[in-house]
């Protein structure tokens, strides 16, 4: 069994793109369209991402929701990708893609019905109409990214569509087969591995024998770029980029962010199990949320006082989100049972009809679902 | 636009290109090939995809002529993996396109049960309707045609056992014709398996008129009220023939062919076993667990009183497909149809 | 064939190398007519043509090497070689046109007269000698239970068989339920004084001749009736059915036309029916169509009766025994012959007047020398 590299995946690697580094400094000059405005704007989405995600871990721990994935510490690969796509592409998430379903009109109340049990949290409206629900198999939404992008190739739009996907999941049939597809078929996806380094319990060295999961792009022919993934700017410009090119049909990107995976896999698991304490407190150093505060108060764009604003502010939206998934009304009985196809068949229509003389319909409440 | 242009000559890609609307006379896989070609000029939301259907036509020719006439873009030629098929043809009916793909065989059908049972089954259901997948999978299927092993597969069971999927099955080149344009037509997935083995063994008059045949219902290809024969598939042909046989002996068989299997109407196959009293039901596919098993319940639940002796299955042996010197083994019969029938008449 | 492929020429020889063509495309050639010249590691060899044809195309020139199973040349016109397959054999069946023969769904309505019992119930009914036919299910549905079946087999031993009724039985208590159900019926009984007739009188045939006269006085009674619409059709034309017992049950025969026609004409008519009965040979359309019934019960037994109306008729005239009977004549008494009538009429479409000045009329008719 290898030995857990992880300092080597996360020194700095002359290819990876950076800008904001681990101690708050731009080592480069930051991207035009990255404006104080940008930067706050997507300080305070991570900072909101993590409320939220403070408050469903409490909630399932409290058993008023199921299982929960946190996305602790990988809050800049979500808002990278969110703040780079354009209303038209689409996205194609994972199961852990909080920070960009919410950058594009999925509300933090469904986010919590999702993970509460509920599906009408996959009813996504606005700008994420089109998108996928998150997908639970590993890997599997490669391959319907691929068909979402042969449809949008298909019919001359000029858009793309952005997936996710694990480090684990790198490993598993569809993320080579929907690469090689999109790039013989020069597709317009984008590709983002959240490379968090730890696939429930295997680190990242045990899951492939390559020095980067970026490069397995060259198995597909396509581009393949390394991230720093606790750097918002550096995903944002990275995912902007490869946008661009998608959308002018030059073809998909695969793009690896690097970070870690500060919480549990999700709130079933026990991370103590298999990793050691040390190895997180140091990760924490360099999490995205303090280094874009350290580089937002250095240059004087940021203070005590609206921080505590902002953190007041989003525990309000958050709370909100909360207090309206607890109060509402659950569904009807027989509301798993309308979906199934477009109309009911007979024989459904039989078994909703003893379904409903054994559970009646509910009372329609002043919320109207 | 790339989505790999061939260069190479198509000259085996030609077809006679016929106007739209005439009659043809067709067998079972020309029939699959003139609905193909009808929907995709009706609805240009149809996309082909698979493994050699584009300059090949498919390796049973039920995709030729297809690209010649409606191009590269709408005739896609896919690398060799069977669940990114089934994948991207998910993806892409999410997004209102309707792809109907190849497998071309049921044996390599399995790497793709991911995508068609966990995604394909369930978008509609999993975001309450905002999403659905309104996608075809075509695979050649059944024994018969003494191949190599995996391609002689009857594993319809399988996919019958879930929800949110259809399973189509037709018999006849007529059935096919309309029972595809339906399949397409439909808003939500389904699984169109074609008995390769009956693919050429008869020809029809078809109307090329774009009409197509209603899913979840059974056809009564022969009325009779001695006893009910129920098959899909090409175990019909074989239930014909018995039924034929059994009219020279004075006994009079009613045959039904499911063909959607699931769901099931068992309206039509209640009725006529409470006429005639008596059912046999005929599968190629192994005997446990099978649509036979599925359909003998729900007569002993619906009907049992009107039952004269019990439901009778014949079928093939719980083993997998022999290899082809021993197929004559496995495959069932029209002696083995008569044989049951006979058992049944004789009563409880 | 469509190809001529470079054909096996014999001792393991693999390839060989065109030396020069005989023909040209767009030549026709015969069969075995020398086409071309190859050069192989021991000769050279002259390939004739397997077969007639024109020339469509040439593969390869003077020089090239080709190998055995090569096409060498395509052959104009000619069937493909295609198998239509990758593996196995996919037969084709006779060039035969079938016609495809189906019904969407099934084909016959329900039956619903069957037993219903379970195969169990059955086999009890068949030990215990029982006719499930004449058992009432007790269970849900009307679903016979072993319970009924045992009481059935009790009832029997105890008592005797019942049988079912059949034929003629079985319509006669039908429709006698129907009409009572139906119909509103009241009966008027009175007596006729026969002492004015001459000796051998034809009672039946005097009783046919005043149900005739009778109706020309009250039409309304030689009539239909629609009980659903609520609408009374009056009959210009009297066709009398008359009731005849037989061991087999009630038949009633129609007599037709009987107020126009001569007594001995009616007569005749009457006993062609009558041995028709008998005999079981009567045609259905023979007993169908009636106005107004004659029921002559008397020439058994029996005064006064309340005879049951049929619908869509409306009256009946029932005829009991003739009987001597101590009269009162001017100032003293005398014994005269009587004979008693039962007139039945449904209320619902004719009053009691018009039905008493109906037995009325009879009455005047039958007194009559």
């Amino acid at each position: 069994m290898k030995e857990n590299s992880m300092t080597d995946n996360l020194d700095q690697q002359a290819d990876r793109i950076s800008f904001i580094d681990r101690d708050g400094n731009a080592v480069r000059e930051l991207p035009d369209t990255v404006d104080v405005d940008w930067l706050r704007q997507s300080y305070r989405h991570m900072v909101l991402i993590r409320a939220l995600d403070k408050k469903a871990v409490a909630l399932q721990r409290t058993g008023q929701m199921s299982t929960y994935p946190s996305c602790l510490g990988q809050e800049a690969v979500g808002t990278g990708i969110g703040m780079a796509m354009q209303d038209e592409d689409i996205f194609v998430p994972y199961y852990r893609d909080q920070a960009t379903q919410t950058l594009r009109g999925v509300t933090l109340h469904q986010i919590l019905q999702t993970w509460g049990g509920d599906e009408r949290g996959n009813v996504f409206e606005g700008v994420a109409k089109k998108d996928l629900p998150l997908c639970i198999p590993i890997a599997n939404q490669m391959s319907h990214a691929a068909g979402v992008a042969v449809a949008l190739k298909s019919r001359g739009i000029r858009q793309a569509v952005v997936t996710t996907i694990g480090d684990g999941g790198t490993s598993r049939g569809d993320f080579y087969e929907s690469l090689n597809l999109a790039g013989v078929w020069q597709l317009p996806l984008v590709t983002v591995i959240n490379n968090n380094q730890w696939a429930i319990s295997v680190p990242r060295s045990s899951q492939t024998g390559t020095r980067t999961l970026a490069q397995k792009a060259v198995a597909a022919g396509i581009e393949g770029v390394q991230v720093d993934g606790n750097d918002v700017v550096a995903v944002y410009h990275a995912v902007e980029q490869a946008l661009h090119k998608a959308r002018c049909g030059k073809g998909s990107t695969l793009i690896e962010a690097v970070t870690y995976r500060l919480s549990d896999h999700t709130t079933a698991d026990d991370a103590t199990r298999y990793r050691e304490a040390s190895q997180v407190s140091q990760a924490w150093e360099y999490e995205p949320v303090k280094r874009l505060q350290t580089w937002l108060h250095a240059n004087k764009h940021w203070d005590p006082d609206r921080e505590q604003a902002l953190l007041r502010e989003v525990q309000q939206e958050v709370d909100d989100a909360v207090a309206a998934y607890l109060q509402q009304a659950p569904q009807q009985p027989d509301d798993f049972m309308r979906y199934v196809y477009e109309e009911m068949n007979h024989s459904l229509q039989e078994q909703r009809a003893e379904l409903l003389e054994k559970h009646g319909r509910q009372k329609e409440d002043s919320h109207g679902t | 636009m790339a989505l790999k242009e061939e260069k190479s000559s198509d000259k085996h890609a030609k077809s006679k290109i016929e106007p739209a609307g005439s009659t043809h006379v067709v067998t079972l896989v020309e029939a699959v090939n003139l609905a193909l070609r009808r929907a995709m000029r009706d609805s240009p939301e149809v996309i082909i995809l698979g493994e050699d259907v584009g300059l090949n036509g498919g390796v049973f020719r039920a995709t030729e002529g297809l690209k010649a006439e409606f191009g590269y873009k709408r005739v896609l030629d896919t690398p060799l993996a069977e669940s990114l098929i089934a994948g991207i043809s998910v993806g892409m009916a999410t997004q209102g396109m309707r792809p109907v793909a190849e497998i071309q065989f049921m044996g390599f059908i399995y790497a793709a049960v991911e995508h068609i049972l966990c995604h394909a089954a369930r978008m509609r259901n999993r975001t309450r309707g905002r999403l659905s997948c309104p996608m075809v999978i075509r695979a050649p299927f059944g024994g018969g045609i003494h191949a190599p092993e995996h391609h002689s597969e009857s594993t319809e069971a399988m996919f019958a056992h879930i929800p949110g999927l259809r399973v189509v099955i037709p018999s006849s080149p007529t059935r096919a014709y309309g029972l595809l344009l339906s399949a397409i037509q439909d808003p939500d997935p389904v699984l169109f398996l074609e008995p390769k083995r009956i693919y050429r063994m008869v020809r029809q008059q078809v109307e090329d008129d774009g009409q197509g045949l209603p899913l979840d219902t059974c056809f009564t290809l022969r009325q009779g009220q001695d006893i009910t024969l129920v098959s899909w598939g090409a175990m019909v042909h074989e239930t014909l023939l018995a039924a034929k046989q059994l009219a020279s002996e004075g006994i009079e068989a009613e045959v039904i062919d499911v063909a959607t299997i699931s769901p099931l109407d068992m309206e039509t196959i209640i009725q006529s076993v409470e006429k005639t009293g008596r059912c046999v039901i005929i599968q190629e596919a192994a005997r446990s667990g099978g649509i036979g098993s599925e359909i003998s319940a729900r007569i002993s639940e619906e009907a049992l009183l009107y039952l004269q002796a019990p439901v009778r299955r014949v079928t093939g042996w719980d083993t997998p497909m022999p290899y082809p010197k021993n197929e004559h083994l496995y495959m069932p019969s029209v002696e083995d149809i008569i044989d049951a029938v006979r058992t049944t008449l004789e009563g409880v | 064939m469509r190809y001529f492929k470079l054909p096996d020429l014999g001792e393991g020889l693999q390839e060989a190398e065109i030396v020069e063509w005989h023909i040209k495309p767009g030549d026709e050639v015969e069969e075995d007519q020398i086409i071309l010249s190859v050069e192989t590691a021991k000769a050279i060899v002259d390939l004739p043509s397997p077969q007639k044809g024109q020339v469509l195309a040439l593969f390869g020139a003077a020089g090239d090497q080709v190998h055995v199973g090569e096409p060498l040349l395509e052959y104009a016109g000619a069937a493909d070689d295609d198998k239509g397959t990758v593996v196995g054999e996919v037969k084709s069946g006779s060039k035969e046109v079938e016609v495809d023969q189906f019904i969407i769904g099934g084909s016959s309505a329900r039956d619903s007269s069957r037993t219903l019992a379970t195969p169990l119930i059955k086999s009890l009914a068949r030990r215990l000698n029982v006719d499930l036919a004449q058992v009432k299910g007790s269970g849900r549905n009307g679903m016979i239970t072993a319970d009924d079946v045992e009481k059935s087999a009790q009832v029997k031993h105890d008592f005797g068989d019942a049988f079912t009724l059949k034929g003629v039985r079985r319509v006669m208590a039908k429709n006698m339920a129907l009409a009572h159900a139906e119909v509103v019926g009241v009966t008027i009984h009175d007596d006729v004084d026969l002492h004015a007739w001459a000796k051998g009188e034809d009672i039946t045939m005097r009783l046919v001749r005043s149900i005739g006269v009778a109706c020309l006085a009250e039409p309304n009674l030689n009539a239909w009736f629609d009980g659903n619409n609520l609408a009374l059709r009056p009959i210009s034309r009297v066709d009398l059915g008359i009731a005849v017992d037989t061991p087999d049950g009630l038949f009633v025969p129609v007599l037709r036309d009987v107020a126009n026609r001569k007594p001995a004409d009616l007569r005749k008519g009457l006993d062609n029916l009558r041995a028709a009965v008998q005999a079981r040979k009567i045609p259905p359309a023979e007993m169908t169509g009636a106005t107004i019934t004659l029921s002559n019960f008397g020439t058994i037994a029996g005064r006064y009766s309340n005879p049951v109306v049929m619908p869509p008729m409306i009256a009946i005239l029932g005829a009991g025994r003739i009987r001597k009977e101590l009269v009162v004549d001017g100032d003293g008494t005398a014994v005269h012959a009587m004979l008693p009538l039962s007139l039945t009429f449904d209320h619902r479409a004719v009053s009691g007047g018009e039905a008493a000045r109906f037995l009325a009329a009879v009455m005047r008719d039958i007194a009559l020398k």
